[in-house]
């Protein structure tokens, strides 16, 4: 008797997974208008202009202005960055600015690749173009959209898109990238309505690769380009041949999730967590409490008061180099908190780091892109979206020193069919800028197994 | 051996049990007064490097100035201002209105006279007096000469992002009255706020801030005084009075934050809204607290990002406040809006200049400004989180001074009387006020000056 009921229990409960499973919901989203007032009567301008990255002598001497009645206020004794940006550092890093950093040749560098503006849903969405210069008779280009995060833009692509479009090795896939730019980001127009979202912007960005003529393609992001570009999956299936990602925090916590939690540090191999799994997760309260808590305040002001906190540094260049470039110095590595220069210039130049903060200087446009943290936690920590897993190739870069870690037990929960899952021997959070070379590779060894599998 | 059960008969038995339980009793009662009532004061020195003089102990003449320099440099970046579109209907949801912005700013840069109100500050005579290695700040304001008067020595502790200047509409009800009682105020700037220095050292917290003003207070020879405190006023004198308990003669605290719940707040949070009374809540605890929620979790949340990364990364948050005054502004401003009424989030222009006039909003921005105190200012966040807030020895400590507290329907959060009681051990006075929000002595200082008198006077009443 009691193992007839058991075996039933047993039964019941796979049919319930079995079912749950292959119940894969399709997200669903409404048209949007994003301009001043309201919307024209007529069709919209579908017209895909080209566009110039400009500059003027008004607007160096402006900034360097600015530069030069920058007040500073010095950091405690023996903080490092502890406290944020170091003072003493941030000086240097001013005067380098001042003195040293061309912007009209970094403009230069940013129109090297052709760049459009096409209007969607009533806002200008900037990106940039890039197709193959010398594709072998026969093949084509594989289309590639790539979606960057904040605080960072387009630039970040600019060291691996040489990788992707004219691969060295033969083998390699070759790629025709799209880049565009988060609206609200850059030279992307920020939405003038309340409740543009990630998946808003997975549905422009839709748009604008259907307006390209690209039926088909794949997709690759961090930060918020993981979330906009999982969006995009979710949103249209069957146009998303493939997804790349190198940030997959979890958005959903299941029972199996909270036992690997619990137990993984006991029984690792259980769960499939590797050493980088356990030394990452491990300590519990450290690695899952305390160390987010000491890294989110950025997210936690601007998913509630971007307007305020926005506010000051669209004024202070320094200050906005302080609020961006302590990101890329934190999140690349959490040592480098204790050192006195940040270990910024271990893995970028003054001079890439520097330009991605002009291009939100000269744009204006912090203010806009810290409201995307607020409209996309508008509706709370479990959106529609976050419930709803992934059904497209996936594949996974898991970098170690990304701010979360998603070990590959937890990466398949959401992606329902992961293909490829890469622990990468280096890097941090901005990984296309940090590692362009690791990350190429991952990306074709991910791309040869989905179109291998065809 | 029998003949000592023969002997302990009934009534020696009962005497043995009754001792013994005297005995223990008598013991449990010493030693629970000898129990902690205060903390251990420390000390700390924060200037540059290694200490080597010893303190400095006089005291000097401080007088607020300005200059023609200052006043166009501050024109000038006001100038240099680059607006950004608000969202559309957003009220100040998303932060300080960016079109409402522009009226503050268009009038601070046009008609706000920051000299006509350096000569306001300077009514009353400031000081500066170096301790621990910081150059501490204050205005020190004496009632004036009554007959038949009694006059108290009371110190007043502001918070962020106010000042010394949020009491300056309280002064002159507490130190100039036409009754019995006055007060001899003085009010610090906390160090690495306005005019006090700020520290070089990291690790300067409340505690430290505490025994600084203890010391100022020792220092002007007052043995014993009163303390009032609202923010970051409200924990720094809070432990001032556990620090040294026999120089308070009361407390009195517009603000009190819950710090340890436990078993007994869950239970009253379960109960509360159904059965009040059964755990000491009035209607209007249950007023103020309930959707539990909604008012204290959810909106702690959304009112509490600013909080979150000044307590993590204050030099970053600070370094664009430091250049732009608008922004300087806009972030300050924006708390004396929303934690006036949290209605105001929904309104265009805040409601800032229902209770406050813009001089005297942007006259307390300029002490921060002109001062460029506003990092300094926002590493007392860090510093006081550094040590888990639940664990620091004053959060293990109660509170035996004469206590009294105004309860502010608009405060950040309700804290009701049975809560109190749990580190407070002696209340004397608890009152739930009328109006006004988190800023009760910029906004209500008569109210607030009521209910502190009426505090003193059952405190002075009971004394022997």
């Amino acid at each position: 008797m009691l193992l007839e009921v058991l075996l039933a229990l047993v039964l019941g409960a796979v049919v319930l997974l079995v079912l749950r499973r292959s119940k894969a919901a399709v997200l669903k989203t409404e048209d949007g208008w994003w301009g001043a007032g309201s919307p024209p009567a007529g069709a919209e301008d579908e017209s895909i202009r080209p566009f110039q990255v400009e500059t003027s002598r008004e607007e160096i001497e402006d900034l360097q202005r600015r530069i030069d009645q920058t007040r500073p206020v010095p950091s405690l004794e023996d903080s490092q960055f502890n406290y944020g940006f170091n003072s003493t550092y941030l000086q240097k890093v001013a005067a380098y600015w001042r003195n040293e950093f061309d912007w009209s040749k970094q403009v230069d560098k940013l129109n090297q690749y052709p760049h459009f503006k096409t209007k969607i849903e009533g806002i200008d969405v900037h990106y940039v173009h890039v197709k193959p210069k010398n594709l072998p008779e026969g093949r084509t280009a594989v289309p590639l959209i790539m979606v960057h995060g904040w605080p960072g833009s387009f630039y970040e692509f600019y060291g691996i898109l040489p990788l992707l479009t004219e691969p060295a090795n033969a083998d390699d896939v070759a790629f025709e990238v799209i880049c565009p730019s988060i609206p609200g980001y850059g030279f992307s127009e920020a939405p003038r309505k309340k409740g543009f979202n990630s998946v808003c912007a997975a549905r422009v960005f839709l748009k604008l690769m259907r307006r390209l003529g690209f039926g088909r393609f794949y997709a690759q992001g961090g930060d918020w380009g993981w979330q906009i570009t999982t969006n995009m999956a979710q949103l249209d299936p069957t146009a998303v041949k493939g997804l790349h990602i190198n940030f997959a925090p979890v958005e959903n916590v299941g029972p199996l999730l909270i036992l690997s939690i619990l137990l993984g540090r006991r029984f690792p191999g259980l769960f499939g967590f590797t050493e980088l799994d356990v030394k990452r997760l491990y300590p519990r309260v450290e690695k899952m409490l305390v160390e987010p808590l000491k890294e989110t305040g950025y997210f936690h002001i601007q998913a509630t008061k971007p307007d305020t906190a926005g506010r000051g540094l669209n004024d202070s260049p320094v200050g906005l180099a302080a609020y961006i470039l302590e990101k890329f110095s934190t999140w690349t590595d959490h040592e480098f908190r204790n050192l006195e220069d940040g270990g910024l210039e271990r893995k970028f130049s003054l001079e890439d780091l520097l330009t991605n903060v002009m291009i939100y200087w000269t744009t204006g446009s912090i203010t806009s892109s810290m409201r995307f943290y607020k409209e996309n936690f508008a509706k709370g920590f479990y959106p529609p979206h976050a419930r709803i897993p992934v059904t497209v190739p996936t594949g996974v870069a898991a970098f170690p020193n990304e701010l979360m870690h998603t070990p590959k037990l937890w990466a398949k929960q959401k992606n329902h069919k992961l293909k490829t899952y890469t622990t990468m021997a280096r890097g941090g959070h901005f990984a296309a800028m940090e590692e362009p070379g690791l990350m190429a590779q991952d990306i074709q060894k991910f791309i040869k197994v989905v179109e291998g599998k065809k | 051996r029998q003949r000592l059960t023969e002997e302990l008969d009934r009534p020696k038995l009962q005497l043995l049990a009754l001792s013994s339980v005297g005995i223990g009793l008598t013991y449990f009662l010493v030693w629970r007064r000898k129990a902690k009532k205060s903390i251990p004061l420390g000390d700390g020195w924060w200037g540059h490097g290694q200490q080597t003089l010893r303190d400095d102990n006089k005291i000097y003449p401080f007088k607020v100035e300005t200059s023609e320099d200052e006043i166009n440099d501050l024109h000038r970046r006001i100038d240099q201002m680059r607006y950004t579109e608000p969202l559309e209907d957003c009220g100040f949801q998303y932060g300080f209105n960016s079109n409402y912005l522009q009226k503050v700013v268009s009038y601070w840069r046009n008609q706000f006279d920051w000299k006509k109100q350096v000569a306001k500050l300077n009514e009353y005579p400031h000081f500066k007096t170096n301790i621990e290695g910081l150059d501490v700040h204050f205005v020190h304001v004496r009632a004036p000469h009554r007959p038949g008067q009694k006059v108290l020595p009371l110190m007043l502790v502001h918070g962020w992002p106010g000042s010394f200047f949020e009491f300056y509409k309280i002064l002159p009800l507490l130190t100039d009255t036409k009754d019995d009682l006055a007060f001899e105020v003085i009010c610090p700037s906390i160090p690495g706020y306005g005019f006090s220095e700020a520290p070089h050292k990291q690790g300067f917290c409340s505690l430290d801030a505490a025994r600084i003003f203890l010391k100022l207070m020792e220092r002007l020879g007052f043995n014993k005084f009163y303390l009032q405190g609202g923010d970051w006023g409200s924990l720094i004198t809070t432990n001032m009075a556990q620090m040294k308990p026999q120089c308070v003669s009361g407390l009195h605290l517009n603000m009190l934050a819950v710090t340890k719940g436990g078993v007994g707040m869950l239970l009253s949070l379960i109960i509360g809204p159904y059965l009040p009374f059964l755990v000491g809540f009035t209607r209007e605890d249950v007023r103020r607290l309930f959707p539990y929620f909604e008012k204290n979790v959810y909106d702690l949340l959304m009112e509490s990002g600013y909080m979150h990364i000044q307590g993590t990364k204050p030099d970053t948050a600070g370094c664009g406040l430091n250049d732009s005054p608008v922004g300087l502004a806009a972030y300050i401003l924006e708390k004396f809006s929303t934690w006036t009424d949290r209605k105001n989030r929904d309104l265009e222009d805040g409601d800032l200049e229902k209770k406050y006039s813009l001089d005297d909003l942007l006259t307390n921005v300029m002490i921060y400004w002109t001062t460029r105190s506003i990092i300094p200012s926002m590493r007392f966040y860090k510093e006081n989180f550094k040590t888990n807030p639940q664990n620091r020895v004053d959060a293990r400590t109660g509170i035996f001074v004469p206590m009294g507290h105004a309860a502010f329907p608009n405060e950040l959060m309700h804290c009701p009387l049975p809560w109190a009681r749990w580190r407070f051990k002696d209340i004397r006075s608890y009152s739930y006020m009328p109006r006004g929000g988190h800023f009760a002595a910029f906004e209500e200082p008569r109210l607030l000056a009521e209910d502190f008198v009426k505090f003193v006077r059952k405190v002075e009443g009971k004394k022997r």
